[in-house]
């Protein structure tokens, strides 16, 4: 646990010192928002008769958790292929750590990231739900759906042997994981074959417990599923990076 | 202590079809500094990597510290310090950054790693810079922050690959000057492997000489030099070599012969260098070799190198 948090603190230290990074992700936050939230808002009006941005929000909050894990992943290659990785093989400290601190400090950074979305989104006049708590467990959820995309960009990561490599294969379940969802149209609007494709999706679950709990709106999946799915997606997601992470250093 | 600080039985990587290292049996002893010299691809990294833990051996066993690689790697790790061959950090962190995380993984509290934070960078003159990103460090710089680093937890054993590869010689004799330094007053344990002779020859108090993943030769370094012989005439010249070569044979006080076609050099390895001189001499002339220069000389520790790999250092 311990070097867990000192890994932690390293990364989180290097966002904080690399005012580029760290102002990058503020900003396109706000452009995610502001363009995605304004834009869509003028075209689509029908969907549920309410707020488009109020919809679209979990949506880009899931992208950006996404894109985070994306981030993360790119964060452990680069040591790898640094060498920088032998420091801590060489050290005493728990092979899951190395892991663990990585999706940690990412999981840190895309709950920043969901804390700004969710403030621009209230500066620009969406409403929220009544309940903190229920603000609460969303962002607890979107942490967990974090954890477990970094999981799987670590395992990637961990096995990549170039840069590009590593961008070719996230690429291939990145934009379907965000255009198989409902991220842009509620499910009702779906045809059947592709809703049972969505319902694969974990973003899926996590964008419908996000507008439920952050926003107030109907759930439509049930809240306890929702849960069940994201978490059990974070533990799938953790054993895939420990799994390859493990491959890859038993040479 | 009695017991060794590294001890190997048999060590053996393969990576597929490749085997780097092919069963080095290497025992050093505590407070010694090691010296594994070796052409490039002969297995010096492989054997530093499996020995501190980094990859498990195909076949063989080790232990560091008195316990072993695979079974107890944890305990090794706790008692190792380690430099790699090439330099592995992380350029935008400042030094001391570096260091402070460092100290954190291997649990130092606070307190101690200030301090011997201070120290170490004191030692290896990085005070002005230790602040900077280590983006900005030149590569001289880099070294000896990973040497600090290396230090920072005060190890029972310090592993060095190719500790002063690409620098400059000030920097280089700078380097020898910590190791011995450290050797001397806190007993440390070194093992270091190097392709720079004269590296070996300033530091170790053993040196093993490694080629195709084996041991070719081991001991003292004046030991292994003195095996050759007393001294070395080096004739340079044209002709029949063959028969020269034949003709040296023949001569009881010769001990080794060594050519390197390369540079028409001929090296006779004798008892007496002074004394045998003119008998060479004769020796090259009466078989129609025409000798253009020739000295005497004593051996070094590259003439072991050559002797035992069939190759000479050209760094
Ligand atoms: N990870 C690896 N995969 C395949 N071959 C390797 C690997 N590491 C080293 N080798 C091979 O093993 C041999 C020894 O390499 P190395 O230990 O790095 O030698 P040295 O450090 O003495 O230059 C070389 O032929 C090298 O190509
Ligand atoms: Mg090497």
């Amino acid at each position: 646990m311990h070097a867990t948090y000192v890994i932690w603190s390293k990364h989180m230290t290097k966002f904080f010192r690399n005012a580029e990074e760290a102002l990058g992700l503020a900003i396109q936050s706000v452009l995610w928002v502001v363009l995605f939230g304004v834009g869509m808002r003028g075209i689509v009006t029908q969907v549920s008769g309410g707020d488009y941005l109020a919809f679209i929000l979990p949506g880009i909050i899931a992208l950006s958790a996404l894109a985070g894990a994306v981030g993360g992943g790119m964060m452990l290659l680069d040591e790898r292929l640094r060498g920088i990785t032998k420091e801590y093989l060489v050290s005493p400290i728990p092979r899951l750590s190395i892991l663990l601190g990585n999706a940690a400090s990412t999981t840190t950074k895309a709950l920043l990231q969901a804390l700004l979305m969710l403030l621009i989104g209230v500066l620009m006049g969406v409403r929220l739900a009544g309940n903190p708590l229920g603000w609460l467990a969303a962002l607890l959820l979107v942490g967990l759906f974090a954890l477990g995309f970094s999981g799987i960009a670590l395992a990637v990561a961990a096995v990549s042997r170039s840069i590009m490599g590593y961008h070719g294969m996230i690429f291939l379940f990145n934009l379907p994981l965000l255009f198989a969802s409902n991220a842009l149209y509620p499910l009702s609007v779906l045809p059947t074959w592709m809703r049972t494709l969505v319902l694969f999706n974990p973003t899926t679950y996590l964008i419908d417990a996000v507008r439920a709990l952050a926003f107030g709106a109907e759930p439509t999946l049930g809240l306890f599923s929702s849960t069940a799915v994201i978490l059990l997606f974070a533990i799938l997601g953790i054993w895939l990076a420990l799994t390859a992470f493990r491959r890859s250093i038993r040479r | 202590m009695a017991t060794a600080a590294i001890e190997t039985h048999g060590l053996v990587k393969r990576y597929g079809e490749v085997t780097a290292v092919a069963g080095v049996d290497l025992t050093i002893a505590p407070h010694n500094i090691y010296a594994l010299l070796g052409p490039n691809g002969a297995g010096k990294t492989t054997t530093i990597s499996m020995l501190t833990t980094l990859v498990p051996p195909t076949a063989g066993s080790a232990q560091v510290a008195g316990y072993d690689i695979t079974s107890q790697a944890r305990q090794v790790r706790r008692r190792i310090g380690v430099t790699f061959q090439d330099i592995v950090l992380d350029p935008d962190l400042t030094g001391r950054q570096v260091l402070d995380i460092h100290g954190k993984l291997y649990r130092m509290n606070r307190q101690e790693r200030k301090t011997r934070i201070t120290r170490l960078v004191e030692l290896v003159q990085l005070e002005e810079a230790i602040d900077r990103r280590v983006k900005t460090y030149s590569g001289g710089m880099k070294r000896r922050l990973e040497l600090a680093r290396g230090l920072l937890t005060d190890p029972q054993i310090l592993f060095l690959d190719e500790p002063t590869q690409g620098l400059d010689p000030q920097n280089r004799i700078g380097i020898w000057n910590y190791i011995r330094e450290l050797n001397r007053e806190r007993g440390m344990t070194l093992l270091l492997t190097t392709h720079y002779m004269e590296e070996a020859e300033v530091l170790a108090h053993a040196v093993g000489i490694i080629d195709h993943g084996k041991m070719v030769a081991e001991g003292k370094p004046a030991s292994l030099v003195s095996a050759l012989g007393a001294d070395v005439i080096r004739v340079h010249g044209h002709g029949d070599q063959q028969h020269f070569l034949h003709t040296l044979g023949t001569l009881p006080f010769v001990e080794q012969v060594q050519i390197d076609e390369h540079d028409n050099l001929v090296q006779v390895f004798v008892d007496n260098g002074n004394r045998r001189l003119v008998e060479v001499v004769q020796a090259a002339s009466g078989n129609g070799f025409r000798v253009e220069d020739i000295a005497v000389a004593q051996p070094s520790l590259g003439d072991v190198f050559l002797r035992h790999t069939g190759r000479t250092f050209r760094d």
